[in-house]
């Protein structure tokens, strides 16, 4: 792991030093400040509530406003994280310092994790709010944070390997959005079939099943199993190809 | 210090580097010296450890970059071509993030920074945004990164492209200087650059070595192409008096903006024979049978050659020697005797 602290540490220095980790925080979080609102001004209108389609439940996964957000930002955090060093030709001094490749791959991986999570940490206190209109379920908010942490990760894996993919940031976006959006609609088909093979693989790699069973204080480990892997796949494919770049 | 053995890499058809040897022994400077394509930066990178050779041995400072990837690396100091740097750190930053990259010990990290910022000059622009220096700081900077980790082994691609004459003079002086504790290999493709520079030079032509050896032995080629000569008056007579200078292969008359209005200032161009050793001595010789014939020497200078007039000679001794062979015998051949 020789060069994870060095190229973690300057890659959250590069998106915190720049306003671009900044403008994509301000962002995301307006737009779920926005999301959180419709949903308050939404129960205090409700007479008596369901003990598990509370506003909690709802902001985790039961509105499309919450996925939005969640599907733009892993892709936004990781565009950079090689393209950029390719596009400025960074790279080469990088890949000739004594470090290893998986330790690069895991520390951009693990920078854009934390920016994620500083996206997140604010919306906190939307819990911190609601605690004071009524009591809070901590199971529940704890297994969905799990959930917005799992299903970031896996994101964010597939995100930095569409960013090595390419030397356009740009680019890299757009795969990475694909990916994240294709998932996102994949998973809706499992409404579409009712039963079969092609019911079972929409509803296993759903977003929306995944973060609705997570906002109910359901940790179902094949969710579990699935954001692991498609975190820890894409990163060994980096690996991959970060190596396969020297024999170009 | 680098030991390179038939080395060789293909780029889909193209084949950059064909089938290079060499040695540079330690405490050596040595000018990798060839056209742009030649696969200098190939070559270089291939050493650096960013690039894998298709074919051959590298290693450098009894580490083989196959085997033991990051000794080798740590011992390499190695600056790319353009310098690519993060603009949006500062220059002490930025050196302190490559000399934690490169392994140097917390303890030691911030002294080796700002001798590396001393030996390449930066210390006065340590705390400039790197997205704000000019060209010539760039490449300090990058010159400072390769310094860091303290290694024993210097690798610069192309060190003052883009500079001016005065900065050129600058990073000329600076390589001189850690000659001393180093082993460095540059490339460029300035012929001037590795005279004031380097012990020995290495020439590569389309990915293969066509000669290598001191760089007497480089000054010698250059020497020998010709030398011009600017006469007042009759230029018939001065072209037969030039035509008499023992080894003189041709003379030729040329035409020269500056001599405009003054009809009888004159200037030709004498090509030697290739057995012509003492160029000096015959221009000696030119310029008084000049006089001597009532005609006035206004100037009379040896005519360097080019890099691609070498080159052109070089690849054409390869054409005509290298047929019938091997080529690793080839490379063999031509070591220390570049004719």
């Amino acid at each position: 792991m020789r060069g994870f602290w060095p190229v973690f540490k300057r890659d959250l220095f590069a998106s915190f030093v720049t306003p671009a980790a900044w403008a994509m925080i301000v962002i995301f979080l307006f737009l779920q400040g926005l999301n959180f609102y419709w949903l308050v001004s939404h129960f205090v209108n409700q007479v008596d509530l369901a003990v598990d389609h509370g506003p909690i439940q709802w902001f985790f996964g039961e509105t499309v406003l919450f996925y939005l957000p969640l599907l733009m930002l892993p892709p936004a955090l990781t565009m950079r994280s090689f393209a950029e060093e390719r596009r400025a030709g960074t790279i080469e001094t990088l890949m000739t310092a004594p470090v290893s490749t998986p330790a690069i791959v895991l520390a951009k991986w693990a920078a854009a994790m934390v920016t994620y999570l500083a996206a997140w940490a604010p919306t906190l206190l939307y819990i911190v709010i609601l605690r004071r209109a009524g009591p809070v379920d901590w199971k529940v908010v704890a297994s969905s944070y799990l959930g917005v942490v799992l299903i970031g990760a896996s994101f964010i894996g597939l995100g930095v390997l569409m960013s090595s993919l390419s030397k356009s940031q740009f680019v890299a976006l757009v795969l990475s959005l694909a990916i994240t959006i294709g998932l996102f609609i994949l998973g809706i088909g499992e409404f579409i079939f009712d039963r079969g093979v092609a019911h079972d693989i929409c509803s296993y790699v759903s977003v929306w099943t995944q973060m609705s069973d997570f906002s109910k204080g359901l940790i179902d480990t094949r969710h579990l199993v699935f954001n692991v892997s498609l975190t820890v796949l894409p990163l060994f494919m980096t690996v991959r190809v970060v190596d396969a770049w020297r024999w170009g | 210090m680098i030991v390179v053995e038939n080395l060789y890499k293909t780029y889909g058809t193209v084949q950059a580097v064909r089938d290079l040897s060499f040695r540079v022994e330690p405490k050596e400077v040595v000018g990798f010296l060839g056209p742009n394509g030649a696969g200098k930066s190939t070559t270089l990178r291939i050493i650096a450890g960013f690039l894998g050779a298709t074919q051959g041995r590298v290693s450098v400072d009894g580490h083989d970059i196959v085997e033991e990837p990051i000794a080798t690396r740590a011992s390499i100091g190695y600056m790319p071509e353009n310098v690519p740097l993060y603009p949006e750190l500062r220059v002490r930053e930025y050196l302190r993030f490559r000399a934690e990259l490169k392994g140097v010990k917390r303890s030691e990290r911030k002294s080796a920074v700002e001798q590396a910022m001393r030996d390449a000059r930066v210390d006065d622009h340590a705390e400039k945004l790197i997205g704000q220096l000019s060209k010539g700081y760039r490449q300090r900077v990058g010159l400072a990164d390769a310094l860091v980790s303290r290694p024993p082994v210097l690798i610069l691609d192309e060190p003052t492209a883009g500079l001016d004459p005065n900065q050129i003079r600058e990073v000329r002086d600076l390589i001189r200087s850690l000659a001393a504790t180093h082993t460095i290999l540059l490339s460029t493709h300035i012929m001037s650059e590795v005279e004031a520079t380097c012990d020995r030079a290495l020439v590569i032509h389309k990915g293969r070595l066509v000669a290598q050896g001191a760089l007497e032995d480089l000054k010698m080629l250059r020497r020998a192409a010709s030398a011009r000569f600017t006469v007042r008056g009759d230029s018939s007579t001065a072209e037969k008096k030039l035509r008499a200078v023992p080894g003189c292969a041709k003379v030729r008359r040329i035409a020269v903006p500056e001599a405009k209005g003054e009809h009888d200032v004159h200037v030709f161009e004498l090509r030697w024979k290739e057995s012509q050793e003492d160029t000096a001595s015959a221009i000696e010789q030119a310029v008084s049978a000049l006089v001597g014939a009532g005609l006035g020497v206004r100037e009379a200078q040896p005519g360097k050659a080019t890099l691609e007039e070498v080159f052109a000679q070089l690849t054409e001794d390869e054409a005509g020697s290298a047929t019938t062979q091997e080529p690793s015998e080839d490379a063999e051949q031509q070591e220390g005797k570049p004719s």
